[in-house]
């Protein structure tokens, strides 16, 4: 989850994330590049009181400050095409999940084997146990067992949303009428919060996500306790 | 005794040789610093998380101390 005065990304708990994470370093290191070059001229404009008002045109520099961009343009696109195409490889999900966006609650729907579902609402902040978190825990948290792909066909029931995990690297709009699909692996075990990212009403900020990533074993007894209610 | 000619023309070409070169140093040397500092110490420490890493220890850490509620602590 995100922790106070955090600057950057969540830790990556999903391959695509980590992609994700130095995909966005290696942009951040040319903006730094580009801000840096344009400010230093700037200090140098004006800071001289000579002026130079006969200069029409140059073809050197027009081919420079085109050709040098295009450059760095193309160093942008490169890794940004090869994660792009990583995303969407053939990944033959072990389990594939239905999450439905309600207002104002998220539901899972596990239909691979038998019919399990539940409604994942948002717990009330004066019903949080110490040490769990404001705004961000559910009744229902969505298990996983780790280091699986994982399928999850993201819709909703009345208006838009949008189901999303920062530290997994998800986020897919959920349209009503229409079935989206993301997929991701857990890296690691643990418990990862998201939020609706799609403005849903009065309560859009309080349907969080909770995805819980625990070892195949365990998710089989968890799924079949659930089951069993 | 006779002044010395002051200069009249060339002023944006010399100040143009003399600050573009190290605008264009002072550019990369910042990318070149970001580089060192951020990504190659984020990748390392990513490397170095995942080279070390038990996952049946972390997750039997996490579940006793209460994290999940699929698993409960053992001596529940």
């Amino acid at each position: 989850m995100a922790h106070p005065s955090q600057l950057g990304f969540q830790d990556a708990a999903s391959p695509v994330m980590e992609e994700l994470l130095h995909f966005h370093d290696h942009a951040l290191m040319i903006v730094f590049l580009i801000s840096t070059l344009v400010l230093y001229i700037i200090v140098a404009m004006v800071s001289t009181k000579l002026t130079n008002k006969y200069i029409l045109d140059s073809q050197e520099i027009e081919v420079i400050w085109t050709i040098l961009p295009a450059f760095i343009l193309i160093l942008i696109a490169l890794p940004s095409l090869r994660i792009l195409y990583l995303m969407d490889e053939i990944n033959d999900p072990h389990l594939t999940i239905k999450a439905m966006g309600h207002q104002w609650y998220w539901s899972y729907e596990y239909t691979d084997y038998e019919d399990l579902g539940f409604d994942s609402y948002m717990l009330p902040t004066q019903d949080l146990a110490p040490g769990q978190f404001r705004l961000l825990e559910a009744d229902h948290r969505m298990v996983i067992p780790v280091e699986s792909p994982i399928r999850v066909l993201v819709s909703a029931e009345d208006v838009l949303h949008s189901w999303a995990v920062p530290s997994l690297g998800v986020k897919m709009d959920a349209v009503p009428g229409r079935l989206n699909q993301t997929a991701f692996i857990a890296s690691r075990p643990g418990v990862f919060y998201g939020q609706c990212s799609e403005i849903c009403g009065a309560n859009h900020s309080f349907m969080p996500i909770v995805v819980e990533a625990v070892p195949l074993q365990y998710f089989e007894k968890w799924s079949s306790l659930m089951l069993e209610d | 005794m006779s002044l010395q000619k002051p200069l009249m023309r060339g002023m944006l070409g010399k100040r143009l040789r003399f600050h573009l070169p190290i605008a264009f140093s002072l550019s990369l040397l910042a990318a070149i610093a970001f580089k060192y500092a951020v990504t190659e110490p984020r990748k390392q420490a990513y490397a170095d998380f995942y080279k070390q890493y038990d996952a049946t220890k972390e997750f039997n850490a996490m579940r006793e101390a209460g994290i999940f509620e699929s698993v409960r602590p053992s001596e529940e």
